[in-house]
């Protein structure tokens, strides 16, 4: 199973880079996992909407709907793609688990079945 | 997600035929032109046979060894149950009426997509195996054997075509290529040969009654962000009702609209409409999903997808159903649904309780497009409206497939938009109403990683698109169809990104004057009302 080093904890991720303990994340994964995406430095916006975007999933069990990651934190509604290209960036960078095919599409390209 | 080739460099569409007679070329897997192969995880979830790890570019398709005795049988099988297949397989005279109507074909000028061809790819299996004609005389009367690269074939060729039908309307012997995809669908899917794009989303419909896989508190959750902003938008805070018990109307919509933009503001939409009604409505966590994934797959698991909308209308007690704003939805609904999960006689004939229209043309499924509803709320003056509020807008109309064609509501979203926006023009004749052009990614294939097909299969509508924007100023596509709303998207940022896209109701809220709202000065996206701009300058 591939790892990442962060100072000196062992990180597990699985084969496309996905955190593989939800429990694992915190900021210096965060920078680790977004260092290895090519999304550059995290600020604290950054920071804080991938902790938005961590709580709701841990009550909803899903992503929060893009635009209120961007009023929850008081930004322009296109935050999301600004700071991490597309959801799907942001979902593996706030370290939620593999995500089934249908939310690759859906965070990746906006593409909702039905 | 693979990288797109440049419009320019996709738009050379190039229309040589191959050297080689169509059953000497082999199909060639071609990158970002098919989906991912399904999951086992999601045909085990509703019993789908052959679950294994695979992939379409894979030689081995890990098949069982009686694969050719499975599909032989299930031919035979179809061939008595469904007459129409039968028909389809024996009156084709191969005129060619259908060859370049199909946006596949234009797209991509691959003949196998000429929709003759598509059906050829079966019906000359049909003819070696179950005609005199074929066993006789094999390749001489077009038949030949089944074999794994045929079967591969089919895969990739089925799985290139959104069975939108507009071949059907020119065939002169009305052989509708829909049908002979589905069967075909049906028959790849006896070996567990489906796409995870269809096949993830039938799984979450089946264990938590939407494609999305939305728990009921996620429903509930997202549905309250919207209304956080109706609030923001028009100082009135709206308190719809979940699973309520004893509401007069169950309202039924696709589950895209409660994530993704810009179905939310057609959902948004919806609420605002019923709440300046007053409607006894509920929505429901259980019948969470209008769409149907499983009509990509099999009739079969479409109906026990569908049961849930008539088994929670009876749960609830309501008098009828109310439907969203969505595509394929409505073709299983009115064509199918009755006959799959009827009679709903526990269920009244529709009557709006705001106008007291009867809805005669639901009398037997029980069950009303929002379009139809809205329109007849406008017809009897039911509704106050400011146009005006959308003239930042020009806007087309998208026919969608399964509406316009499917079930023939060609007029009603039309007159709601005449009334709701003062810009509408109409794209050319020969690209609307019955002879639309398909988005390019229905029937389950508007996945990410299939792209180039998307945009090569989307290309038509694009170009009709484009024709308004650049003769007419056009910015806006409106449609009634889940599918489309993101399909379309994409569309129109690869083809035409001066255009946006968005649902009618989103129009309709927009334009609605609703009791004792805040003077407006954002439409539903949050962006300055027309003049507003204007205003606050002056003050």
């Amino acid at each position: 199973m591939p790892v990442m080093q962060v100072n000196d904890r062992t990180i597990a991720l699985d084969d496309e880079g996905y955190l593989v303990n939800f429990q694992d994340w915190d900021e210096e994964v965060a920078c680790e996992l977004a260092a290895r995406l090519d999304v550059g430095k995290l600020g604290a916006e950054s920071i804080s909407m991938l902790k938005f975007i961590r709580d709701h999933y841990r009550v909803f069990n899903f992503f929060p709907i893009v635009n209120s990651i961007c009023r929850n934190i008081h930004a322009p509604k296109n935050c999301v793609s600004e700071k991490f290209f597309n959801p799907l960036i942001a979902w593996k960078i706030a370290g939620l688990p593999h995500p089934e095919e249908p939310i690759i599409s859906l965070l990746e390209a906006g593409q909702s079945p039905g | 997600m693979a990288k797109l080739p440049k419009p320019e460099e996709l738009s050379k569409i190039d229309l040589t035929p191959p050297k080689t007679d169509w059953m000497d070329t082999p199909v060639v897997f071609k990158e970002g032109m098919f989906c991912h192969g399904s999951k086992p995880k999601s045909l085990e979830i509703v019993g789908f046979p052959n679950p294994r790890e695979w992939r379409p570019a894979d030689a081995d398709w890990k098949l069982p060894e009686n694969w050719k005795e499975i599909l032989l049988e299930g031919i035979a099988d179809r061939l008595k149950k469904y007459r129409s297949f039968r028909l389809f397989m024996d009156i084709c005279v191969r005129c060619g009426a259908c060859a370049d109507k199909c946006h596949f074909f234009i797209g991509t000028g691959d003949p196998k997509n000429m929709p003759v061809l598509r059906a050829e790819l079966i019906r000359s299996v049909y003819r070696k195996e179950f005609t005199t004609a074929g066993k006789i005389f094999g390749r001489m009367a077009g038949a030949r054997e089944l074999t794994v690269d045929v079967l591969k074939e089919w895969w990739y060729y089925f799985y290139q075509c959104t069975e939108c039908r507009r071949c059907s309307v020119f065939c002169p012997y009305g052989i509708d290529q829909a049908e002979i995809t589905m069967i075909g669908r049906e028959l790849l899917n006896l070996l567990g040969l489906n796409i995870e794009w269809i096949a993830g989303p039938v799984s979450n419909c089946y264990m938590k009654g939407n494609h999305l896989g939305l728990e009921p508190h996620t429903i509930v959750g997202n549905l309250e962000y919207m209304l956080d902003d109706i609030e923001t938008v028009t100082g009135k805070r709206i308190k719809p009702t979940f699973n309520r018990k004893g509401a007069e109307i169950l309202f039924v919509t696709p589950s895209g609209d409660l994530f993704a933009d810009p179905g939310t503001y057609t959902a948004m939409g919806y609420m605002m409409l019923f709440e300046e009604l007053g409607l006894d409505y509920t929505w429901s966590t259980y019948a969470s999903e209008g769409g149907n994934f499983g009509f990509f797959t099999s009739n079969e698991m479409a109906k026990r997808l569908n049961s849930k909308i008539y088994a929670e209308a009876k749960r609830l007690g309501v008098k009828w159903i109310l439907g969203g704003e969505c595509g394929h939805m409505w073709r299983v609904l009115s064509q199918y649904m009755d006959t799959w999960n009827g009679p709903a006689d526990f269920l009244e004939v529709p009557k709006s309780p705001i106008t007291g229209t009867v809805f005669e043309n639901a009398k037997s499924m029980k069950m009303v497009h929002v379009a139809e509803f809205t329109a007849d709320l406008i017809k009897n003056n039911k509704l106050k409206l400011d146009p005006k509020r959308n003239d930042h807008l020009k806007v087309t109309w998208h026919d969608s497939c399964n509406v316009a064609r499917g079930m023939g509501m060609l007029e009603e979203p039309r007159y709601v938009l005449k009334n709701v926006v003062n810009n509408f023009v109409e794209m050319p004749e020969d690209t609307i109403r019955e002879k639309t052009f398909c988005c390019g990614s229905g029937t389950g294939l508007n996945a990410s990683e299939d792209m180039d097909l998307r945009m090569k299969g989307g290309f038509p509508r694009a170009n009709a698109v484009k024709f308004v924007a650049d003769h007419y100023g056009v910015n806006m596509l409106a449609n009634v169809c889940a599918i489309d709303r993101a399909t379309l998207k994409a569309l129109m940022e690869y083809w035409v990104p001066s255009v946006g896209v968005c649902g009618l109701h989103e129009l309709v809220a927009n334009a609605l004057i609703m009791k004792g709202e805040k003077e407006r000065t954002t439409d539903l996206r949050g962006e300055p009302l027309p003049g507003i701009e204007a205003k606050e300058e002056k003050a």
